[in-house]
């Protein structure tokens, strides 16, 4: 945006609501605003991209075409305009970076103030990541490394290009483009994402991570991920999200598949700070994605997430246990403040025998904000022995906030097992005042809580994110009680 | 959807004539709320699990009165004001103490609350009730005895309206039984409004025994006033396909509301049982306890939600549904919901669906118990949180024999 100024971004800085509301300078190379099969066949032009893909994004968008908006969520928005929105928004360079040092300088400036300079990270953190600026990826770190072991992880555009027989045989197998009208539109219309595959047996010997960021003004971001592990692999996968402040909203609809082979492994750890928009609810980020993973048998899937920013929040990280002996996670914080609305949760569905599943859920609502946990646990008729615990937890931190629940639960098997609990209740005052008495702060003494609360969350992140998620929790709570 | 042509909610109440009954505002309401209907499908979230195509496509045999020997057959309480209703005929005992009046529906009548439609059938019924009775407890009564309400379904369709009107400070137990005579189909819609007034104390009992081809649906639409008391039990002994829709309004505060059900489930009966509790002023408590054993190819849905609205701090809503499953073909659905705005709140709720806990089988069985005398024994206990409730003992008698008849279960 050209009349973003030098000082506004200063100020915005200053004013500390959103830490991550810059703009980095860089010309883009966007396409016209709009979405029909001309500005799909661009994007697949643009890309370089095969025949099939090709058909793939036609043949979703005549599907997404027939499809109605969703409205069954606890949200209220006003819907997005999908013709106002351009579809493709890549920073404008033609030539590959060759190397790390090739890269643009303000664009190194961008990922430093992420905190996620990538010098620094390859050096301390050994953590490899993919960086996506608007919708392209941007540079991946320790790629040679990663490949040493036969481990891909890339740009989707560049699995595309490189290993297309991968991206045919499992894009589009967990979240197929008749899903559901985000995934279709995403199916159509996604422009980049990460890629990643570890070949049978081997255990990723890093945390591989993605960051994710919407840069221009106007923009969708589409992405898809992609992740699958071989029979009996392991990796730890992160996902990071921020987004500058703006005043219109902003659509995000990613997709992201998983796929767990026989006795793989796969953790997936998201920690989402898209913005969330002003006080009054002016602005932010539209979060509507569709998560979902393939256990086959002996395999694990395990979601954590910490869901801290977009304006609104619809998303629902699954598991299909497909496998015997498969096991799905869900781990959750998600804190809503001002005028935020969350709408989130998991799916288990069990078909395998034995398969077992977790789910445990942390709503903070302040502000004026809504949160609702949505989840649904389906024990299907040959999924003999299941075994599923929930329990979803709420915390209200202001009396103009809500806190929602909505389990559902279907069983059709007599060896199944399951167990729902849920409670809300806001921070005990004797706690507080047990904190307060010994001379901590109101504010800290509530952070000290809402850590504590969150504990068996923040638990399953990866050390690095784990403090980053802490940090975060207590920027999106600053002030909100009184 | 093309008007004109008959869909099958049309084809359904073509034989049913429009009753002068409802005042005319909440007519056209239904009116509205009906236009261009037809039954929801499994698409539509109250009939998620609820799959109505056999009761469209359901023949009903014309209605019968039944006998008196049928009638007294039916009761189950002996010593209790009995009121019978048998599609037109609706007996009034003549020896009710002073400060209870019980009216046909027809004659005296308790006004219409005003109404918000959860889905077709409470529209329909606003159109189409025609039999029922008022009950209108005055102040400070407490009832002797307990009041027996004998719903005897002997074909046709029939959408039924009773009002009660508890005034302030009275208490009474009152003894709800549905049930059908064999070899007639027949479908019951029955809408019930109770108004509570403060300090009133009122407990309502459900026995729901219904045998195959009748189709019991029931609304409950309550108003709670301070500090009164109030109490729906819903057991549910039999019946192929029962619907309860319950949903309590608080406008008082300190009230108290315990809904409760239990339901026993075989062959391919369906069982559903929806609640709502609306908390509207703050320092109320709410309670909820649903279980049931589901068998064959039964399935039992259970739909509970709670609202907190902004006002209402310093609520205790309490919400749990525990099922067994007994069979590979049983299904069951549980669906605990929470709604809330207020934060100075204690509410939780819990949902467990699993199998006998194979421990206590053992134990029993190491006692010298066979297999099938150690499972029943583990039923009975699991159900008996729910009964409790139920202090008459000739209904729990009833109860108790009527399980082990229908599941060969002996205690």
């Amino acid at each position: 945006m050209s009349n973003y100024t030098e000082n506004e971004l200063a100020q915005d800085l200053e004013n500390q609501e959103y830490k991550f509301g810059f703009v980095t300078d860089i010309e883009s190379d966007t396409v016209p605003v709009g979405l029909n099969e001309d500005i799909i066949r661009l994007i697949s032009t643009k890309k370089n991209e095969p025949r099939w893909l090709l058909d793939y994004r036609l043949k979703s968008f005549a599907i997404w075409q027939q499809m109605t908006e969703p409205e069954w969520a606890h949200v209220q928005y006003q819907k997005p305009d999908f013709q106002a929105i351009s579809y493709y928004s890549a920073p404008k360079q033609t030539k590959k970076y060759e190397s790390w040092d090739d890269v643009e300088p303000e664009l190194k400036e961008t990922m430093k103030k992420l905190g996620i300079s990538m010098e620094e990270q390859q050096r301390l953190t050994g953590v490899a990541v993919d960086f996506v600026m608007d919708s392209v990826s941007v540079a991946t770190s320790f790629k040679e490394k990663l490949s040493e072991l036969g481990i891909i992880f890339c740009s989707f555009s560049d699995a595309v290009q490189e290993h297309p027989e991968l991206v045919q045989k499992y894009m589009g197998t967990v979240v197929p483009n008749t899903d559901n009208f985000y995934a279709a539109l995403n199916s159509a219309v996604f422009t980049d994402g990460s890629f990643c595959y570890i070949p049978k047996g081997v255990r990723c010997p890093m945390e591989l991570s993605t960051y994710f960021r919407i840069n221009a003004g106007g923009t969708g971001q589409f992405e898809r991920t992609l992740v699958v592990a071989d029979e009996g692999a392991y990796v730890s996968y992160l996902e990071g999200c921020t987004a500058p402040q703006r005043d219109e909203n902003q659509l995000h609809a990613a997709v992201v598949e998983l796929i767990a082979l026989q006795d793989a492994e796969i953790k997936y750890s998201t920690v989402q700070n898209w913005y969330p928009g002003d006080k009054d609810g002016k602005g932010g980020v539209f979060n509507f994605v569709t998560k979902r993973g393939l256990c086959e048998t002996n395999s694990k899937i395990s979601w954590t997430q910490v869901e801290t920013g977009s304006a609104v929040t619809w998303k629902y990280p699954s598991c299909i246990l497909k496998g015997d002996h498969s096991i799905g996670e869900f781990y959750s914080v998600a804190v809503t403040n001002n005028l935020q609305q969350a709408d989130t949760g998991t799916k288990m569905v069990h078909l395998g025998k034995h398969t077992k599943s977790t789910i445990i859920s942390k709503g903070i609502s302040a502000g004026r904000s809504q949160n609702s946990y949505r989840g649904l646990v389906q024990i299907n008729k040959s999924a003999h022995h299941a075994r599923n615990f929930s329990q979803c937890d709420s915390l209200l931190m202001t009396d103009e906030c809500g806190a929602h629940t909505f389990p559902y639960i279907e069983c059709k098997n007599p060896t199944a097992k399951i167990e729902h609990e849920a409670t809300t209740s806001k921070i005990g005052e004797d706690q507080l005042f047990y904190c307060m008495q010994r001379g901590i702060s109101e504010e800290k003494a509530i952070s000290l809580i809402v850590n504590g609360y969150c504990k068996e969350v923040l638990n399953q992140l990866p050390m690095e994110f784990a403090v980053e998620a802490q940090k975060l929790l207590a920027i999106s709570l600053e002030g909100s009680v009184g | 959807m093309e008007t004109g042509t008959l869909n099958k909610l049309s084809l359904f109440v073509e034989d049913l004539n429009e009753t002068a009954l409802a005042p005319n505002a909440l007519k056209d309401a239904a009116h509205e709320f009906l236009a261009g209907q037809d039954f929801p499908t499994t698409r539509s979230e109250r009939f998620k699990y609820t799959r109505l195509a056999k009761l469209a496509n359901a023949a009903f045999s014309a209605a019968q009165s039944v006998n008196e020997v049928q009638i007294a057959q039916s009761k189950i309480l002996i010593d209790a004001y009995t009121i019978v209703i048998n599609h037109d005929n609706i007996q009034i005992p003549k020896n009710l103490p002073s400060g209870i009046e019980v009216s046909l529906i027809a004659e005296t009548q308790i006004p219409f609350n005003e109404a918000a439609f959860y889905d077709i059938f409470g529209a329909l019924n606003i159109l189409h009730a025609s039999l029922g009775i008022s009950i209108h407890i005055r102040q400070n009564i407490t009832l002797d005895k307990p009041l027996q309400i004998l719903q005897i379904n002997s074909g046709g369709k029939t959408f039924y309206r009773h009002h009660f009107s508890f005034e302030k400070n009275s208490e009474v137990a009152v003894y709800f039984i549905s049930k059908n005579t064999e070899g007639h189909s027949s479908f019951a819609h029955t809408h019930f409004q109770y108004n509570i007034a403060k300090d009133a104390r009122v407990k309502i009992f459900k026995i729901q025994d219904t045998n195959v081809g009748h189709f019991d649906f029931n609304e409950d639409r309550a108003k709670q006033a301070e500090r009164s008391h109030f109490e729906i039990n819903t057991i549910t002994l039999c019946g192929s396909f029962v619907r309860n829709d319950a949903q309590v309004i608080i406008q008082g505060e300190h009230a108290q509301t315990y809904l409760n059900g239990a339901y026993w489930l075989k062959e391919e009966q369906h069982v559903a049982n929806y609640t709502t509790i609306d908390h509207r002023v703050a320092n109320c408590e709410s309670f909820e306890t649903y279980k049931g054993v589901a068998t064959d190819k039964a399935t039992a849905v259970f739909n509970g939600k709670v609202f907190v609205r902004k006002d209402a701090q310093k609520t205790n809503a309490y919400q749990s549904n525990a099922n067994v499953l007994l069979s590979e073909n049983a299904s069951i659905n549980s669906k605990p919901e929470l709604e809330i705005y207020a934060d100075d709140v204690k509410c939780s709720h819990g949902s467990t669906t699993g199998q006998l806990d194979e421990n206590a089988l053992f134990y029993l069985r190491a006692r010298g118990l066979s297999e099938a005398a150690a499972k029943n024994l583990l039923l009975q206990a699991f159900m008996e949180d729910v009964l409790a409730y139920v202090k008459n003992e000739e209904v729990l008698a009833y109860v108790h024999k009527r399980i082990a008849a229908r599941f060969n279960w002996n205690y």
